[in-house]
């Protein structure tokens, strides 16, 4: 068995943007978004680590936008993503139709339990 | 119709009496109270007459009768007539009229208070009285205390029944606060007391040396009570403040051992008059409630910086709570100064205990925080003290949580929370236009 060197992750790192490259526009743009979402769920992760945890009903629905967000966003990109067989009879615009209203729901619920 | 009328307005008016002619000792009314006293023979009357006498002079109203008196009753028409009895008849095998010892047990029962002047000879009748009160008497009906290291001298060798005790209770709100200096003369039977009763206290106990036999016949096996077991003299405070004094010695009251003067054996001092008098005026005056009963009024609580109490509490309020506790003096009610009162907030276990700070005038207070429970919680005084009566105060007040709009906006803490969920709603708008018009 061969020994990994670093030369074998650079490898593997290229063709995972390789890969990534050929990944449609529209997909990209949902990757974004979950990154920045998950970024921001992190930043107050910290910010509570740092503060205390004291109005815990505010950390927990400003931790929870953001992961829920994500969540919702990585659902729209399986069921609008071409090569996911399992979704090929939904219509892209009926998938965003639920995400659209999936956020709603979310951002209601987050806005009464901010405080 | 006019009859009628009048009958009516008589009836209303001794319904509304009815609640003053109760005699027991309440703080409503606690002058003017009416004592029987049951004798043996009315000799009695003038033998121990400075003990009578002083009682008279502090407005007790005494009525001397017989205990085999057929016409003597405690109570008519269910109202009892008498505040206190006293037993001056050790030998009475059987009261007359409607008095026997159930009578004088619910006697007491109702909170009337109590004297019990045993002696030699008692008999059963006393003794079952004494015993439903907490203490046994020598079982030997001839038997007597004797001591032979701290009798009372005396002219004649004597048996050495006559005994000069100066073991008293500790105890000030008991005994008064003067100090009894010289012995207590005792002359009779004694007894123990019930160590299943915790309202039972020895207020005379007997010497070490002591102990319970006849004194005539020879001692052919061990006594069966020796030593400071004996109590020669107790008392009982019953869970309703009924007062009882039980003396195994009907002499100990008698006017010849007040007068007469005392020296213990083996002590060079000499009393010129014994410390009979001073003991058992003070111990009247507590047996009496002229002493150590305590009331508590004004019981207050409100919000820091209101006045008004208010039906419910909310978690993390400020509250004060204050009461006034008072003493009978016998005449008036006077402030009580002590250190040592506390208040519970109490919900199945006290949350808050303190002790309430005074002014030294019978006003306490206390201020504190309501804890961060919600529930019905009690505000509970607890207080008992030897030789006072128990004040057991408590007061139900429920405690609620934040209403919905009570909590806390806008904390400053809270900022990047409030931040992040709208940003999240931006960039679900942002996210939105871009995703549509990507094509």
């Amino acid at each position: 068995m061969a020994r990994s060197t670093s030369k074998d992750a650079q490898a593997l790192f290229q063709s995972l943007r390789s890969a990534y490259a050929a990944t449609p526009t529209n997909l990209k743009i949902i990757d974004l978004y979950v990154v920045f979402a998950v970024l921001t769920a992190a930043i107050q992760i910290v910010y509570m680590a740092i503060v205390g945890s004291f109005p815990f009903n505010s950390f927990l629905s400003g931790v929870l936008s953001c992961i829920g967000t994500a969540v919702l966003a990585v659902c729209l990109r399986i069921q609008v993503n071409k090569d996911n067989k399992e979704f090929k009879d939904l219509p892209p615009e009926r998938a965003f139709a639920d995400f659209v209203l999936c956020n709603l729901v979310l951002h209601l619920v987050i806005m009464n339990f901010l405080g | 119709m006019s009859k009628l009328v009048h009958l009516l307005g008589f009836v209303t008016l001794n319904v509304f009496l009815l609640p003053f002619l109760c005699k027991s000792f309440s703080p409503e009314t606690p002058t003017d109270r009416r004592v029987l006293v049951l004798l043996d023979d009315l000799a009695i009357q003038s033998s121990h007459s400075l003990f009578f006498k002083s009682l008279q002079s502090r407005g007790f109203d005494l009525d001397f009768k017989l205990a085999y008196d057929p016409k003597i009753s405690l109570q008519r028409y269910g109202q009892y007539l008498y505040d206190a009895l006293i037993l001056f008849s050790p030998t009475i095998e059987g009261f007359g009229g409607s008095i026997d010892q159930a009578a004088i047990l619910d006697f007491v029962d109702s909170g009337h208070d109590l004297i019990i002047g045993a002696d030699a000879n008692a008999s059963d009748l006393i003794r079952e009285i004494a015993t439903e009160c907490g203490v046994d008497f020598d079982e030997d009906s001839n038997a007597l205390v004797i001591d032979h290291t701290s009798y009372a001298v005396s002219d004649t060798e004597g048996d050495h029944t006559l005994i000069a005790s100066d073991d008293f209770i500790n105890s000030n709100v008991i005994l008064g606060s003067k100090k009894i200096e010289a012995p207590v003369l005792f002359q009779g039977i004694g007894h123990t007391i019930n160590p299943t009763s915790s309202l039972v206290l020895k207020v005379l106990s007997a010497s070490p040396s002591a102990y319970s036999a006849n004194p005539k016949s020879k001692l052919s096996s061990p006594p069966s009570l020796t030593g400071s077991a004996i109590s020669l003299v107790s008392i009982v405070q019953a869970r309703n403040n009924a007062r009882v004094l039980i003396s195994g010695s009907l002499s100990i009251f008698s006017n010849r051992f007040f007068r007469s003067g005392v020296q213990k054996a083996g002590s060079a001092i000499k009393h010129e008059k014994s410390g009979n008098e001073q003991f058992l005026t003070e111990l009247s005056k507590w047996v009496f409630h002229e002493r150590g009963h305590l009331k508590a009024v004004n019981v207050r609580h409100h919000k820091v910086g209101e006045a008004d109490e208010p039906a419910v509490y909310r978690i993390n309020d400020d509250l004060e709570y204050s009461i006034d506790i008072y003493e009978w003096s016998g005449t008036s009610w006077e402030p009580y100064v002590a250190d040592d009162v506390q208040l519970q907030f109490y919900m199945m276990s006290p949350y808050v205990l303190k002790t309430l700070s005074t002014d030294q005038k019978g006003h306490y207070f206390t201020s504190f925080k309501v804890p961060d429970v919600y529930g019905v919680f009690q505000f509970k005084v607890e207080y008992n003290r030897l030789g006072y009566t128990s004040l057991s105060l408590s007061k139900q007040i429920p405690v609620r949580p934040f209403r919905h709009n009570e909590y806390e906006r806008f904390i400053p803490a809270a900022y990047p929370y409030y931040g992040a969920a709208f940003s999240m709603m931006a960039g679900f708008f942002v996210f939105t236009a871009i995703y549509l018009y990507n094509k």
